[in-house]
């Protein structure tokens, strides 16, 4: 198009406010996890890291990273399983149904969370297993499964038709084909699946607000102290939920990015 | 003899291979029939459940439909959670436009990689923690007040209004309808948009003309997922909006967290679902329709 | 008797409605090499997946030694396959990837390692073993590929346009390098191409694929000289096919006319055809001869010039008849300078009675 200094100029500027609108936040919330004041605001108040004191020695705090953990490792865990067994699916076989079945893997993100955490409540609750650790992980296993599904399946549509094929003409059986062919070859996007799934699940707050009970999770802990009043403790927990789901996005990124050079 | 082994050879070979099979399509209708579907239609279901002494109890009456559809708060919210999703569709589609176009069209392939790298970090971060912070940022007291307070202006009410839940929706949908925005153009053919400018069309008339008509079917994806997403959302408008009066969101919140009345607030989720089905019918119609002329 | 290493056996395979394979039926024999080809489309591929057991007949039988296959998986059988898109796994460096069918028959890790590096060795790219696949060269894969299907010593060897991805005089090379190990290995190739030249070069028999029949099998020399059918006539190419209806004919000869004249012609293993039907018949453009003058006797046709091809010292002259059809020949470039076309008005085409080869009607 015309090269038009001044245009470029301003839509580059456009550009950089936009991204400045959308890290704000991250950066902010980061800023003032260090902060004295008790209110943050500019000028900033010393440097300290009571906030992070204060949380460190929280019991509630703690008990809530480790169910955060776990939820967010077995969801990571049964997602990408769910998600490699329907992109494997989608990807070897068709049949009748399969939009029928690939709808019911891939629809459950374009329902608003609110609405899903109403659902799963009222739903656990009828089968009697609400309040449970296990109650967050099945929903939220049902929700991050789609990114999963949509990641492995780019994956092997990027796999050359006849590799599995290959695998059985030497004499691999179907499972061993899948083990030493298909597994292998997808493994990128599987960690990165893994990765993806698990900093879903562990930033989710609104399903774990509703079925969660008593296991709180971190999200519901910061979603409780934040509806009482303004607590600078909460930017000292975000900067570390920032912290965790940035590495696993990034991780992910980067896997998938980089081809893998060798296996062992 | 040869006859008989081979057949159990085929057979069994048979079996093995539908096993292999449906290893990895059973569990997971299972699963999500259980998990996912069950859910959604319990709560269909629930909707017409009947609350006695503070317990629910599983019947068939339209008392919560009645009672709900029948109040005005209920309407109140309704047009309130509409006109909020819908003005923070219209203004997160302008604002990302263009940086989606500069990144299209101005952006070189390492740049718009880089950039789109970017714009998916936050989709996986915390939009609760995220919002907290607009929070001390719109303040009255908070950063950006104190900051025009040097220049003399001020201070703006921000939080509390329909501007603070509209910054709320955009941390949730900007980067994500940029992205959707980005690949719209992105697939559009250059050379038309050129021949366009040669042709004498100016930038703007370019735009309304070849670009936007070409990128449609993109750029209505982008705005209804930005509108569920919006639709849909409690934080932005309980945290930054004021939550008074509720949108329907924090409607099924509240009807949730302060008693026993789920079948009400089943109501009001599937009041929701059917209006964002209707909303991604009719956008998906639109972005698919055939152009005329 | 011994039965043969493979037999297809009225072998039909649809795709839903399509016919892809439509009644094939051949043996080939343990240490054959059998090239099948065709053009693209018309069911190469899908013959040689049956035979691995990829693809499930629909109807008909596909036997090795004497067992019907149809039901044995493709694990279970020992056939394996060079891959057009040599399919290696690109995860494994190439000594991992021809070990891939050892470990899958339970052979302990060094024995594996042993007999990789061998094959590696023997394919001469052994100081590649630890390389990964994306960073070897074309015929470097290639030769990996041949390796990982050879170390687990098969009796019979599939490749499906192995050759198709490299460059001209690679081609050349891995041709040979296939032909002389086939030969020391003694096993049977059968090798799909939609090349002639890389199926007459390398093949004992040749099986001629059109739209999912064969057309015609045989030897290259047979498929040259004796083409079965106006089809393989055409797909040999530098053949001319004059077409014509049936005047007198006895036991042994025919007599065709057409609109290029009357022309007599050995029947060979032909039934008397008769009188009246459509005939063709086939002279092969190196065993046609020109000359400036009316040839005395024989069957001539005349010519004029329209265009030369020189290909090395072979020279291909292409000539119009008078009713307009176009024919070749084919010769040494010195026979040609000693005749002085340019100046003639018409080129006689001439061929000697037992050199034009019939094929009927089809
Ligand atoms: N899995 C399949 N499903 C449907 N049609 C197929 C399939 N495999 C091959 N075909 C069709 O069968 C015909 C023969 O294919 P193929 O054997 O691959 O031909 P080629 O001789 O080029 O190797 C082609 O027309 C192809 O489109
Ligand atoms: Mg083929």
């Amino acid at each position: 198009m015309s090269d038009n200094r001044p245009l470029r100029w301003f839509l580059y500027g456009y550009l950089a406010l936009v991204f400045t609108f959308i890290f704000a936040p991250i950066l902010f919330s980061v800023i003032f996890s260090f902060n004295s004041d008790r209110f943050p605001t500019i000028p900033l108040g010393s440097f300290t890291l009571k906030w992070y004191q204060t949380v460190w020695n929280d019991p509630d705090v703690w008990e809530a990273a480790r169910t955060s953990l776990t939820v967010s490792l077995s969801t990571a865990t049964i997602a990408t399983l769910l998600g490699f067994a329907t992109a494997y699916t989608d990807y070897r076989y068709s049949f009748r149904l399969k939009p029928v079945y690939l709808g019911l893997v891939l629809l459950p993100p374009t329902i608003p969370l609110i609405i899903m955490a109403l659902a799963m409540l009222a739903w656990f609750a009828k089968l009697g297993i609400s309040g449970q650790v296990m109650s967050i992980i099945i929903a939220h296993s049902v929700l991050t499964a789609p990114f999963a599904m949509a990641i492995i399946r780019l994956r092997l549509s990027q796999m050359d038709p006849s590799l599995e094929s290959a695998a059985w003409n030497l004499g691999a059986s179907q499972w061993s084909a899948l083990r030493r062919v298909i597994v292998p070859f997808c493994l990128p996007a599987i960690i990165s699946s893994f990765c993806l799934t698990a900093a879903v699940s562990f930033d989710e707050f609104a399903i774990s607000w509703f079925v969660s009970g008593l296991n709180k999770t971190i999200p519901v802990i910061i979603l409780e102290i934040v509806t009482g009043n303004i607590d600078p403790q909460v930017n000292a927990i975000g900067s570390f939920v920032f912290l965790v789901s940035m590495t696993l996005v990034i991780i992910a990124q980067v896997v998938l990015m980089t081809r893998r050079k060798k296996e062992v | 003899m040869s006859e008989a082994t081979s057949t159990t050879a085929a057979s069994s070979a048979a079996r093995q291979s539908s096993v292999f099979k449906l290893t990895f399509r059973l569990p997971i209708i299972i699963w999500q029939s259980l998990f996912f579907i069950g859910p959604l239609c319990f709560m269909v279901a629930m909707s017409f459940f009947i609350v006695r002494n503070y317990r629910m109890q599983e019947d068939f009456v339209m008392k919560n439909w009645l009672k709900m559809l029948g109040r005005d708060y209920f309407w109140d919210s309704y047009v309130l959670t509409w006109g909020l999703a819908g003005i923070g569709t219209v203004v997160t589609m302008l604002v990302a436009f263009p940086a989606a176009y500069t990144l299209a069209f101005k952006a070189s392939e390492a740049v718009r990689r880089w950039a789109i790298f970017m714009l998916i970090i936050p989709f996986f971060t915390s939009y609760l923690v995220r919002i907290f912070s607009w929070y001390v940022i719109l303040a009255e007291s908070g950063v950006i007040n104190a900051g025009l307070s040097y220049l003399g202006l001020g201070p703006f009410v921000m939080l509390n209004t329909k501007f603070g839940t509209v910054v709320g929706y955009m941390t949730l949908t900007l980067p994500l309808v940029i992205i959707l925005q980005t690949f719209a153009l992105a697939n559009i053919d250059r050379s038309l948009v050129e021949a366009a400018f040669n042709l004498g069309c100016r930038p703007f008339r370019t735009i309304y003309r070849v670009i936007l008509p070409m990128a449609r079917t993109g750029l209505i994806i982008a705005a209804v997922f930005c509108f569920i997403l919006s639709f849909g959302d409690f934080v932005s408008p309980y945290y930054l909006g004021g939550s008074k009066p509720p949108t329907l969101p924090i409607l099924i919140v509240d009807t949730v967290k302060s008693g026993q009345q789920w079948p009400r607030a089943a109501v009001v989720a599937v009041v929701m679902m059917v209006t964002l089905f209707v909303v991604a019918f009719a956008g998906i119609m639109a972005a698919y329709r055939r152009r005329v002329g | 008797m011994v039965a043969p290493l493979v037999e297809f056996r009225s072998v039909v395979k649809r795709f839903d409605d399509f016919v892809a394979v439509e009644r094939v039926n051949f043996t080939i024999e343990a240490g054959e090499f059998v090239a099948i080809m065709g053009p693209s489309g018309c069911g190469k591929t899908t013959t040689l997946r049956m035979l691995a057991g990829l693809e499930a007949p629909s109807e008909g039988e596909v036997l090795m030694e004497g067992r019907v296959m149809n039901d044995v998986p493709a694990h279970e059988r020992d056939t394996p396959l060079v891959w057009q898109s040599l399919a290696l796994f690109p995860f494994l460096n190439a000594r991992e990837n021809v070990e891939f069918g050892l470990q899958m028959r339970g052979v302990a890790a060094a024995e594996r390692r042993r007999r990789a590096l061998e094959w590696l060795d023997r394919m001469e790219i052994a100081e590649f073993a630890e390389r990964d696949i994306a960073s070897l060269s074309g015929g470097q894969k290639q030769r990996v590929a041949l390796a990982r299907s050879l170390v687990i010593e098969p009796r019979i060897l599939l490749l499906d346009e192995p050759l198709s991805a490299l460059d001209a005089n690679l081609v050349i090379r891995m041709q040979s390098v296939l032909t002389k190990l086939q030969r020391e290995l003694g096993i049977t190739f059968v090798y799909v191409t939609h090349s002639q030249s890389e199926a007459f070069a390398m093949a004992d028999r040749v099986v001629i694929m059109s739209r999912g029949h064969i057309a015609q099998i045989g030897s290259p020399k047979d498929i040259y000289r004796a083409p079965a059918n106006r089809f393989v006539a055409e797909f040999v190419g530098r053949n001319n096919i004059i077409t014509g209806t049936v005047g007198k004919a006895t036991a042994k000869t025919v007599t065709i006319d057409g609109s290029l004249g009357s022309f007599t012609v050995d029947l060979g293993q032909h039934e008397k055809p008769r009188q009246g039907d459509t005939a063709r018949f086939v002279v092969a453009a190196d065993l046609a001869q020109i000359s400036t003058a009316k040839p005395r006797r024989g069957n001539a046709i005349a010519c004029s010039l329209i265009s030369e091809e020189f290909i090395g010292s072979v020279v291909t002259l292409f000539l119009e008849a008078e009713d307009g059809s176009e024919l070749k020949v084919q010769l040494q470039e010195r026979e040609l300078s000693k005749m002085d076309l340019k100046q003639a008005a018409t080129i006689y085409l001439s061929w000697a009675a037992d050199q034009a080869h019939y094929i009927g009607a089809d």
